[in-house]
Formats: C-alpha cells, sequence, structure tokens
C-alpha cells in the first residue's frame, strides 16, 4: 500500500495513524508540498486531479480522500467501524463532523504555520464552536463511564477527528478549556501501537523512567 | 527604539527561488512592512523608507534596515563540490526570535522532544562540550559536543553517537555541523535563519547542505519540518514569550553553556530585539 | 465561608498520574496529580527554560518537564536533571507551589497562609466544568439562577444545579455541580444552552 504523504499534513496523519493501530505497513512517499507545493503540480494531478492529500495506493484501488481511507484499513483489519445501526449512523456522523474540523481548526493551523491566506478570526471561531461541540458529546460519554466517541471502545471516528483538534493549538486555539476533550485525546493516544506527528508529543509516561545508564 | 546595533545586521527575509515580480510578497521585518520582488535590477526589498541593502546567499535573501555593520557571514560549505543544498520553506512561530536560536543550539532537550529520532532515554546525558566566543569572527562557538541519537538524519540506520559543533554567525541565525552519515569525516550542515517579524513573532527558514545523494529531495525537506515542527510546541509555551537576559530569571546548567555564552554575545552587542532584559 | 480560594478544576477531570492547565486569580498553574493521588498546583512555568509544566508528564510522585524532562517531587524542589544524571539538583531549583485542596469533588487553590477551608456543597456533585467570554452577570441573567456567595445557584426542570464561578481578565470558568439526583446529561445540555444565550447576550 502506498501513501503519498506530507509529514505536516493532518489528514496524511489520520491515515498514518490507522495503519499503525491495524498493524498496516505503509510505503510512504512523501511529496513536496511546502515549500515545493509538488501537489500542485501537473505530474502530480495526473494521479489525483484534486491536487490534494493523502493518496492511498493499494494495487488497482486509489483513494483520495482520508475518510475513504480509514474505512478502507479499518474494514480490511476489522472492527473500528461501529457495531449496529446506531454506531454505525453516529460514525458517519463524526466523519463529516472531522471535515468541519479540517476546514476550521485545520485552516487556522496553516494559516499561524504556513501562512495560508484565510480570515483567521472565523476560522478560530468555527473551531471553537466544533470543540464546544465535541466536549459537551464527551461530556455525556464520561458521564456513561465511556472515553470514545461512539460506543465503548475506538472507531474511525475517534481517529478521524483527532488530529485537527489534538493540533488545535498550533493555530492558535488553546485546548486549556476542554478537560473531556483531552482525556479522550489521552486515551487516543494510549492506544497500543499509536503513533505520534510533530506538534502532538510522546506520553512520556507511558514507559517507566530509566534506570541509570 | 530598536537599537541600531539591531537595525544594521542581516536578517533572512525570503526563500530567494520564490521570489517573483512586482507586486511580489509582502512580510515584516523588526516590525516594519517591507516588499520583496524581482525586476531586471535583480531580488530588491523595499520597505517604508525605499530599498534595504540586500544580499542573496544560501537559498535566501537577507535584508538590512540600517547600515549593513560588515558582510553577512560566510557558510563556506556552501560551495564545497558534491553537496545537495536544500530549502526547508518557512514555519511562522510565535516566539521570540533569540528563542528560536537557542532551542536549536540546545541538545538537551533531543529525547524529550524528538523522542526516538535525535534522542532517547535513558541516554539523556550531555557530556562536557567547549564553548567560546571567538573574538577574530565574532560568533559563539560550541564544539566537541556529543550525543547519542536513534535516527540522527534521514540517512542514518540505527542509533550512533553524533558529533556536533555550532556557530552563531548572526543574532538571528544558526548554522550547525554534524556527523554525516554517508561521508565518514566530513559534516552536514544545517542552518536555522530567522527573520524576527515583531519580538514575539518569528519566521523561521531552516536550510541544509547536505552529502547525501540518495534520498529524495522530499524526504529530505520532510525529515527537517518533521524535526523543527517538534520544537514549535515547546517554543510557543514558554514562560515569557522574550527571551530573558536576566541571569537571576531562567537557571542553567552545564549543558546550557551554548545557550549562555549566546545570551552574554547579545547583551555584548546589544542585539537585545526580542530579548527580556529585566524581570518582568 | 471560604471566601480566600477559588476553583480551579473538578476532581473528576484530573485522574492519576495527569497535570493540567488552570487558571487562579490571573496566573497560569500546572495542577497534577501523582500516581498514588496527591494533588499539587505551581506555577505554570519550569525554572530552567520557562516551559509550561502543564505540558508536562507524571511518573509516580514526579512532575517532568516536556521540554527537558526535569524531574520535580510533590514539593516543588527539582530531584532530577537528565541531561547531569549524577548531579544532585541544587535546593534552589524549585517551582513555585501553591496551596492546593480537594472539596466536594472541586480542586480550589487558596493564597498564601490561607486559614479556613474551602466552601463545601452539601447535597451536589461534579459535573462538568466550561469556559465562556460571558461574565457573571450575563450567566445569572441567562440561567435565571440566584446570587450566592462563590456563584449562582438554583433549580432546573433537569435538577438542582450550582455554578461556581471563576472569573479572570479574559473568560469566565464555570464549574458546575449537580444535585445528586438530577439527570446530568440534561443539566449538561442546559449549562450549553445558558452559555449560548449568555454569549448572545454579551455580543449584542
Amino acid at each position: 500500500m502506498i501513501l503519498y504523504d506530507y509529514v505536516l499534513s493532518a489528514s496524511c496523519y489520520k491515515v498514518r495513524l490507522m495503519a499503525a493501530l491495524v498493524g498496516e505497513r505503509l510505503d510512504l512517499q512523501a511529496v513536496d508540498f511546502h515549500p515545493g507545493r509538488e501537489h500542485k503540480s501537473a505530474s502530480f494531478r495526473d494521479l489525483n486531479p484534486a491536487g490534494t492529500l493523502p493518496v492511498l495506493v493499494d494495487g488497482d484501488l486509489l483513494l483520495t480522500e482520508s475518510t475513504a481511507m480509514l474505512v478502507y484499513l479499518a474494514t480490511k483489519a476489522g472492527g473500528w467501524m461501529g457495531s449496529g445501526a446506531v454506531n454505525a449512523a453516529q460514525v458517519q456522523g463524526w466523519l463529516a463532523f472531522s471535515a468541519r474540523l479540517g476546514a476550521s481548526l485545520g485552516m487556522a493551523r496553516l494559516h499561524d504555520m504556513l501562512h495560508y491566506p484565510v480570515d483567521i478570526a472565523a476560522v478560530r471561531r468555527a473551531g471553537v464552536d466544533c470543540l464546544r461541540e465535541l466536549e459537551s458529546h464527551l461530556t455525556e460519554a464520561r458521564f456513561a463511564g465511556r472515553i470514545f466517541l461512539v460506543g465503548d471502545g475506538p472507531t474511525i471516528a475517534d481517529i478521524a477527528c483527532f488530529p485537527n483538534v489534538a493540533l488545535a493549538p498550533d493555530g492558535g486555539v488553546a485546548l486549556d478549556d476542554y478537560p473531556s476533550i483531552r482525556l479522550w485525546m489521552r486515551a487516543i493516544r494510549s492506544l497500543e501501537r499509536f503513533i505520534e506527528m510533530p506538534g502532538i508529543h510522546r506520553l512520556h509516561e507511558l514507559k517507566p523512567a530509566p534506570e541509570a545508564v | 527604539m530598536i537599537p541600531q546595533a539591531v537595525l544594521d545586521e542581516w536578517y533572512p527575509v525570503g526563500m530567494a527561488a520564490q521570489v517573483g515580480p512586482p507586486p511580489g510578497r509582502e512580510t515584516m521585518l523588526l516590525g516594519q512592512p517591507i516588499t520583496l520582488f524581482r525586476d531586471s535590477a535583480g531580488i530588491r526589498v523595499t520597505g517604508p523608507d525605499g530599498d534595504l541593502a540586500v544580499t542573496v546567499a544560501y537559498g535566501h535573501v537577507w535584508a538590512c534596515l540600517g547600515t549593513p555593520a560588515h558582510a553577512l557571514f560566510p557558510i563556506p560549505e556552501a560551495t564545497q563540490e558534491g553537496r545537495r543544498l536544500v530549502d526547508c520553506g518557512v514555519v511562522r512561530v510565535k516566539c521570540s526570535p533569540l528563542r528560536a536560536v537557542e532551542n536549536f543550539l540546545d541538545i538537551a532537550h533531543f529525547p524529550f522532544v524528538h523522542t526516538d529520532i535525535l534522542g532517547a532515554e535513558p541516554h539523556t546525558e550531555v557530556a562536557r562540550y567547549e564553548v567560546q566566543i571567538r573574538e577574530d569572527s565574532d560568533e559563539v562557538w560550541a564544539t566537541k559536543v556529543h550525543f547519542y541519537q536513534p535516527q540522527a538524519a534521514k540517512s542514518a540506520e540505527g542509533g550512533i553517537v553524533t558529533e556536533y559543533m555550532y556557530r552563531v554567525p548572526a543574532p538571528t541565525a544558526s548554522v550547525l555541523y554534524k556527523t554525516c552519515p554517508a561521508r565518514a569525516g566530513e559534516w552536514d550542515v544545517i542552518g536555522i535563519f530567522v527573520q524576527p517579524l515583531t519580538e514575539e513573532l518569528c519566521d523561521v527558514w531552516p536550510w541544509m547542505a547536505l552529502f547525501d545523494d540518495e534520498t529524495p529531495m522530499a524526504d529530505l525537506i520532510q525529515f527537517q519540518q518533521m524535526i523543527f515542527l517538534q520544537d514549535r510546541s515547546i517554543l510557543e509555551n514558554q514562560i515569557p514569550r522574550l527571551l530573558p537576559l536576566d541571569p537571576g530569571m531562567e537557571i542553567p546548567t552545564q549543558a546550557d553553556l551554548t545557550s549562555v555564552a549566546y545570551r552574554r554575545w547579545l547583551k555584548r552587542k546589544g542585539l537585545t530585539y526580542g530579548a527580556q532584559m529585566v524581570a518582568a | 465561608m471560604g471566601t480566600e480560594w477559588v476553583a480551579v478544576g473538578l476532581s473528576r477531570d484530573l485522574p492519576a498520574g495527569v497535570a493540567m492547565p488552570a487558571l487562579w486569580q490571573g496566573r497560569e498553574l500546572a495542577v497534577w496529580r501523582s500516581a498514588s493521588g496527591k494533588l499539587s498546583a505551581w506555577n505554570d512555568r519550569c525554572p530552567h527554560r520557562g516551559m509550561r509544566l502543564s505540558h508536562g508528564f507524571v511518573r509516580g510522585e514526579t512532575l517532568a518537564c516536556i521540554y527537558h524532562g526535569w524531574v520535580y517531587g510533590t514539593s516543588g524542589s527539582c530531584i532530577h536533571i537528565p541531561a547531569h544524571p549524577d548531579l544532585v539538583p541544587p535546593a534552589t531549583i524549585k517551582a513555585e507551589t501553591f496551596l492546593c485542596v480537594e472539596a466536594g469533588g472541586v480542586i480550589w487553590v487558596g493564597a498564601a497562609g490561607a486559614t479556613d477551608t474551602p466552601p463545601e456543597f452539601a447535597g451536589y456533585v461534579p459535573l462538568r466544568s466550561v469556559a465562556t467570554q460571558a461574565d457573571a452577570a450575563a450567566l445569572a441573567q441567562a440561567s435565571g439562577l440566584e446570587q450566592a456567595a462563590q456563584g449562582l445557584l438554583g433549580s432546573t426542570a433537569a435538577g438542582g444545579v450550582c455554578l461556581i464561578l471563576s472569573t479572570s481578565q479574559t473568560k469566565t470558568t464555570i464549574h458546575a455541580l449537580a444535585a445528586k439526583e438530577a439527570d446530568r446529561v440534561a443539566l449538561s445540555r442546559w449549562l450549553d444552552g445558558v452559555v449560548r444565550r449568555a454569549e448572545e447576550r454579551v455580543l449584542a
């Protein structure tokens, strides 16, 4: 499986993270998104006319939407999709929500980091609205003794939403006011085989303090 | 008031390859709006009072708002045969430009911030190294810096003890030399050129001159961007944002000798833009 | 009545082994709970290079800074510097500590030398903390609750509620407690509505 990848992209990270969690090996092909804008080049658009990252290629299959890639990786591995009508529908709801996160918090991050021209106040405001909805939902889940977005265990809904939320501070949106979101992120970061991306550091407490060398 | 010594220094303001025809690109330098563009005279940078002194070197455009006190510092390796020169683009950081440079000079954070790449517990010890302010070139130098690294470069396989040298040749630029995995006896060269937009906001332009004919360019760039973005969330969460030059404000140890020399050098030269002199 | 104390969070949001940021009288704090459950509140700044300690990591009875891994014991004293593993850190390296206690599931920080105890809200359990741009007056109006010493008190269709308000220059943080028999989900949604209405007034 080949992933056309940019190391700082939250959407690419969703796919890298999902693959790591289900133990799927990816052949990463770095695309010079910045400063080269290689994803907008004619040769890259021969592969993906939309000129967006990530792109996942597995034999004849070519996917250009990160949520589709999550569905593919999860379905192949089993689990992660939410079981039953209610959970499956809720997973779809959060996948759509993750697009709002990308358009708000994700754009704020691209503005603050890589100079993307956007109405920064507007995207931050929209991002805060998203965080509040998420916080309220996760608070209710915790009342019921749950920590993930849908059902009792992690699903692709969590993986789709996690990156842009965890990276919100990169775009000038602090997470200080969202205790349930912080505990949810902690639960995801504690999953076996979790991998980081720049901006999301290692939970060093998961390992004991080292013995002196 | 910005000290004259600050105005008379060179600062990076953009990648030379990205400068286009008028209207060009608007940016900022030391709080002043400036514009970069290319015309028949070459690359020009204009500010509120007209054209700025300009030098193009190491893939980047350098400008001076005052009267340049000296030529831009040399990086002899930039013209050494066999090296690949890599422009890594820009990353904006909400911190003092001086804090961005100081972080670049620091190795003790590798195991905690660049975990399993530039460092890993339990290999956290920073052995004694040598630091001097070289009077002839007026630069801060740290030499004989050694550190265990799980993956020192994109081309490195497995852990090695890497040797480093660091230099600060300009208030907001630093160049490091590190063990070259591909060619024994040579150094890979990595620079960070920091553009002070304001005292608490900067654009960081990493640049590299490497012996590595194998790794695709996009991988080289992304490796450097990955490392720098791991630092960014630290830099945006240091309090205060300005670099404290008051010795009572922060507590250095022997591992911080480079930073101690850098702060002393800044203070001595009056390069205090982005610094805080007294505890607030 | 404990007027020297300010609520900075709820116990349920700070499990053992976790650090979190908090605001106390305009000061930024790192509040953390050790593996054994001991609670501490410190200035959110590592004395070494100023990094926020609330980004740090808890191992056992210590909090370590994420930047260089400097390890601090519950007294606030630095006990280990990874760059110099054989060095005994000098006693001068110490995080600034604050009085911090829990009462009724609420985490309180007190001024140095506070002699009384934090207020107790018998019959209530912690619900959630929410931050808003709206001030106390707007929240009182939007909620229809009565003013009380530490905030707002009263009953709703979902049951009894107590809103402890901690105000700073930039925001109001509401630490909501629910009457024991109240419907927590309904009350949580009611609180979202109160915040929306109070903020609508601020914007209008």
